[in-house]
């Protein structure tokens, strides 16, 4: 049947269009911000979920992808005048392409051994961007205020920057859905289940893999891009955070690996919950004990996430929660 | 006798017109100020990012105690702080910072703790026309991007070093090699890129000028490099690794006139490392020891304002019993700044409290304050000075700071660095 006319196609993107659109009408700065957080970090999740919820592959240092991809969108804006949309796009392109070159030699390896390389690939990276001139070097890059008048003024950039996330969040979602019912996607499910029966099936896994791994890393790159604008500034301590690279893994694994819809959820309660949490005037003094309470709840007893959990329980949803 | 019985409701009636007005008079004459700002109550920074709390706290307390500030029009303006967690990260800064302006309705801001975080904080500031004071934020970019409403009180990194090289030339004229080890991050290396550039202008040899990577804990390949005959040896990066580095300068007994190092001297803490801590000089941007005090800013004809180091000393120690950090200080700094610009525009009106901290000059215990007003350093700080300690013994053969430079503050004069 054709994926346009599957409800779990669309669920996922008129939800995340549904909420994009009120947050651009309702016109609340508050509101804006506290959605951009959660819009990034669901297509994050999303991203990193094509390899690791199709592939079965364990990356730790997804986050390089994010801060090579911003470092480079970053450096074409500010230091050669690209427009926040081409830069962004260039952003991701750099970041497909090292994952490409690197896909080819690290996606060899696997399970551990592939897990533990790629953070030594973030810290590389890290290695290189402290002490590479054109990027700043270990005190980074900054644009000057004026660069958003070009969009506007401050305001209207942040409303901009927003828009263009939101609409890349809706992009990575469609692209994960078409990756996991392609019959490319079926390859990728083989792998993540038996490799080498995989292969003797006929799956050329080294390529499949590559191929995810370059996906997986564009969207990061552009994203990357959108976030250091909106910061006004980008260095190395902020661009290859590991810490961010485990959250992804943790809101994958909340809303259920391997689904489309798991790391949106995953996202919006693990982003949600935070946010309530610190600005809360009872929790706000406890927040990290309490996320780190309802997060080892859930991952005791809803090991499979939560879309997982309900794909299990009722059958009837399978169709509609991808 | 009518008259008389009618006197009661003349009276009334009287009194019925005038206290609505005396009410609302009164009623106007409070204004409560809401400052807001994120702080690092968790994560990395929360050390620092505490203590920069308490300082402020201790002078919303105390402004408000002493009746706030009074406006000409009779207006009685107090102070409320209102903070959240940033947990040391900048995810979330600009999210918190929007909801402490729309939301919570905060008047002025004060910055997150370091660079990197007020930087993000920074735009929002700008964007929706509110002053905000840096503290706990030296890097100088922040101040070359545009903005005219974010104030720096801290002396910005280009400045951190500087101060020693001045000392050097003090201490020994025909000193002219150096070497400068620094960590890789944003900070440091933005401190010593201007001591490079300022010791060139000076005339110094800079023999070696190497970075390391931060969390390094052998500094023995970079130690190896120096080469002999070197006057002085600068540079370090925070508390850890300048503390290894300066205990294996030590250990490898190595010779120079001066070792001047960053962040970590200026510690309590590093008086752990006895004999090796002996002559090592460090930056701070201020010190209880420091003789900031009325005189002293008379004799610069500047004025005076706010309390004493004496009188903040004590007060921070009673509420918090521990010593005041150079952290506590910019945090009450940071309150000090805004409470004399309010008094000195006589509102809370963004572009009046702006004209006056343009305009501003001053003493206070934390030292002089002056900020940059043209547009390409606009908010920079310019008047502040660092305080430069070293770590002498005392009678009993234990380590003792005394603050070495500026020659306006200094309780010791600075000894050269002796054969080990």
């Amino acid at each position: 049947m054709k994926f346009w006319r599957q409800t779990g196609f669309w669920l996922p993107l008129v939800l995340v269009f549904l909420w994009g659109g009120a947050v651009l009408v309702l016109r609340q700065d508050t509101i804006r911000e506290t959605a951009f957080t959660v819009l990034m970090f669901m297509a994050l999740a999303s991203s990193l979920n094509i390899l690791l919820g199709y592939t079965g592959y364990v990356s730790f240092g997804h986050i390089v992808f994010f801060g090579l991809g911003g470092y480079t969108g970053f450096y074409l804006l500010s230091e050669q005048g690209w427009p926040l949309y081409l830069a962004a796009v260039g952003g991701g392109a750099l970041s497909g392409l090292i994952a490409l070159l690197v896909g080819l030699a690290v996606l060899r390896l696997r399970g551990a051994y592939f897990a533990l390389a790629t953070i030594g690939i973030n810290e590389a990276a890290r290695a290189f961007v402290s002490n590479f001139g054109p990027f700043g070097g270990a005190t980074g890059m900054f644009v000057n205020f004026s660069a958003y008048e070009k969009y506007g003024g401050a305001g209207q950039a942040l409303w901009t920057t927003f828009t263009f996330l939101w609409i890349t969040t809706l992009v990575v979602l469609v692209v994960s859905y078409l990756v996991k019912h392609s019959r490319f996607g079926l390859g990728l499910q083989a792998i993540r289940e038996d490799e080498d029966a995989a292969m003797v099936m006929g799956v050329h896994a080294p390529r499949a893999k590559t191929i995810t791994y370059v996906i997986s890393a564009f969207f990061p790159g552009i994203i990357g891009t959108l976030y250091f604008f909106k910061n006004g500034n980008v260095e190395p301590g902020d661009a290859f955070q590991l810490h961010m690279s485990i959250e992804m893994l943790v809101m994958v694994m909340l809303g259920g690996m391997g689904t489309v819809l798991g790391p949106m959820v995953g996202a919006t309660a693990y982003q949600g919950l935070r946010g309530y949490l610190l600005t809360s005037p009872i929790f706000k003094d406890l927040h990290l004990a309490v996320a780190g309470l309802i997060l080892l709840l859930i991952i005791l007893f809803v090991p499979a996430g939560a879309v997982g959990w309900v794909r299990g329980r009722i059958p009837a949803l399978r169709k509609v929660l991808e | 006798m009518k008259f008389l019985k009618s006197c009661p409701v003349i009276l009334l009636a009287v009194l019925g017109l005038l206290l609505p007005g005396a009410v609302s008079s009164a009623l106007a004459a409070e204004k409560t100020v809401v400052i807001g700002f994120t702080a690092s109550r968790t994560g990395k920074l929360n050390v620092e990012g505490m203590r920069q709390i308490n300082g402020l706290n201790l002078w919303v307390e105390q402004v408000n105690k002493a009746g706030g500030v009074k406006l000409p029009d009779g207006t009685q303006v107090k102070f409320v702080a209102k903070d959240y967690d940033d947990e040391s990260k900048k995810e979330r800064v600009q999210e918190l910072y929007t909801k402490l302006i729309s939301t919570d309705k905060a008047d002025f801001l004060i910055s997150p703790y370091s660079s990197g975080l007020a930087d993000a904080a920074a735009v929002i500031a700008q964007q929706y026309n509110k002053i905000m004071i840096t503290t706990g934020a030296a890097s100088d970019s922040t101040y070359k991007k545009g903005y005219t409403l974010v104030y720096q009180a801290y002396t910005p990194a280009s400045r951190y070093l500087t101060g020693a090289l001045d000392l050097l030339g003090k201490l020994d004229p025909s000193a002219k090699k150096m070497a400068i080890v620094h960590e890789k991050d944003k900070f440091s290396t933005d401190v010593v890129n201007a001591l490079k550039a300022y010791g060139e202008t000076k005339g110094y040899q800079i023999a070696l000028f190497e970075g390391y990577d931060s969390g390094t804990t052998d500094f023995a390949p970079f130690i190896n490099k120096i080469p002999p005959g070197v006057d002085a040896i600068m540079g370090g990066g925070h508390f850890a690794d300048t503390t290894t580095f300066a205990k294996q300068l030590y250990e490898k007994k190595v010779k120079t006139k001066m070792i001047a190092l960053l962040v970590a001297p200026p510690e309590p803490k590093f008086a752990e490392l006895g004999e090796a801590c002996i002559s090592v000089i460090g930056s701070s941007q201020w010190e209880p020891l420091a003789k900031y005090s009325p005189e002293t800013a008379k004799a610069a004809n500047l004025e005076y304002f706010g309390p004493t180091v004496a009188d903040f000393v004590s007060s921070y120690k009673g509420k918090f019993n521990e010593d005041p950090s150079y952290h506590s200080a910019g945090g009450y700094v940071a309150g000090l700044i805004l409470q004399k610009a309010i008094l000195k525009s006589g509102s809370t009106d963004t572009a009046k409290v702006k004209a006056a901290m343009d305009a501003m000059d001053l003493m206070t215990f934390y030292g002089r304050i002056k900020f940059a007003a043209d547009p390409k350093n606009h908010g920079l700080q310019v008047g502040h000075e660092m305080v430069y300690i070293q770590w002498f013994k005392d009678k009993q053969g234990k380590p003792k700071k005394e603050v070495v430079w500026p020659e306006t503050g200094k309780t010791a004069s600075a000894f050269v660095c002796p054969v080990r």
